[in-house]
């Protein structure tokens, strides 16, 4: 069966935070969803000079679906800050569409696909990183939360003047192209930001 | 995966019981019949979890259709490991262009198989292609597909029984439980 939607190529590397990503990518695939690895980054948190303060890159895009996902497997009070998160994105844009996958929601998944055994692998907190082969050890150790702290999209858009660059975390970014992307949105969202 | 001798036994709860599901099943099949009158109907019915629904349901449908069965390959089966991609394991036996398809699932939940079927029959140019499931479990749907005709939504909770399985057993379930945690986590 041919299929003008199906994915036959090989995927780049994108260099994935968690193995729950990667495999939840896996899955994308084998059921042929189109789907992007954070493309876009969000602007959530203006200072009152209007620059970006706080942003959110939702961990994929499906296209066909014009929806967001959100993978969290992380612990309770990572949880409370992407779902605080998740709330501001809504509101400041409305008519976007994103869905927040919780820890029981990708359990429940990995059950229905008998891959149970994968899930203490994928589950937990810090074991869930996988260290970038190039990353030092502190990096590789460092807490995916760092990917929504506010220092992440700093790099996309102007940061405040004066504000601290905050840790970084060591990570790929999916491409160029994609990096492009996203640079260009998060330019489009920060100079239509409302007024603070 | 361990289960017990009695699978009754590893159900915490039951969800539906054989009368519900029986009078579910009757009340779907003559909204289907009254829908699709004078029309070329075939029931299209997705194994292997679908089997004991599509039996019960197209009895209780009173138009003259066709049946027919299709099975895909699921993430993480053994058959599907090499190629990576869902795979059409049984197609359908007879073409469908021109007739009124409805697709006969048991369960809905992430939508990813529906959403693949869909398109794939579309591919066959049937006149109209609907959906029909006997459980519908929004809280897990990542794929937003219309669903037709829908028996009970229920909640987020690992279910077996009436067709539906753990590890290709308690299909024989005469209703709809709960599965015990202790025999997934086992």
């Amino acid at each position: 069966m041919t299929d003008e939607h199906a994915i036959l190529g090989p995927r780049p590397d994108y260099g994935f935070a968690h193995a729950s990503e990667a495999e939840f990518a896996r899955i994308l695939d084998f059921y042929q969803v189109t789907w992007d690895y954070e493309p876009s980054v969000f602007p959530i948190l203006w200072d009152l000079d209007g620059n970006v303060l706080e942003s959110f890159a939702p961990d994929f895009y499906l296209p066909d679906l014009e929806l967001f996902i959100e993978l969290t497997t992380l612990q309770q009070r990572l949880v409370r800050k992407k779902n605080r998160k998740v709330r501001r994105l809504r509101e400041l844009y409305p008519g976007l569409r994103i869905k927040l996958f919780y820890a029981r929601d990708f359990r429940a998944l990995m059950l229905k696909y008998g891959r149970a055994a994968l899930l203490s692998e994928l589950s937990g907190t810090l074991g869930q990183m996988m260290p970038h082969p190039e990353a030092d050890d502190s990096a590789a150790a460092e807490p995916r939360s760092g990917a929504f702290d506010p220092s992440v999209p700093l790099d996309l858009v102007p940061a405040a003047p004066g504000a601290s660059p905050g840790p970084r975390l060591h990570r790929d970014r999916p491409s160029r192209a994609a990096r492009r992307r996203a640079m260009r949105k998060a330019a489009e969202a920060a100079a239509h930001a409302p007024a603070t | 995966m361990k289960h017990s001798q009695d699978l009754t036994a590893d159900v915490a709860e039951v969800l539906l019981t054989e009368e519900q599901i029986a009078a579910k099943v009757a009340q779907m099949g003559q909204q289907i019949s009254a829908d699709y009158a004078g029309r070329e109907l075939t029931l299209v019915s997705v194994l292997k979890g679908s089997l004991p629904f599509m039996a019960d349901l197209m009895r209780r449908i009173s138009l003259p259709l066709r049946i027919d069965l299709m099975e895909v390959s699921s993430y993480g089966g053994a058959s599907t490991e090499s190629s990576g991609l869902v795979r059409i394991l049984k197609d359908l036996s007879a073409p469908i262009d021109g007739r009124d398809v409805l697709l006969v699932e048991d369960i809905i939940d992430t939508g990813l198989t529906l959403n693949y079927l869909l398109r794939y029959l579309k591919g066959k140019n049937p006149r109209s292609i609907k959906v029909c499931s006997l459980l519908d479990k929004p809280a897990r749907r990542l794929v937003e597909i219309p669903i037709d005709y829908v028996g009970f939504e229920i909640p987020d909770a690992f279910v077996v029984g009436y067709g539906l399985d753990f590890g290709e057993v308690y299909r024989n379930l005469r209703f709809v439980g709960v599965l015990r945690p202790e025999a997934y986590e086992s």
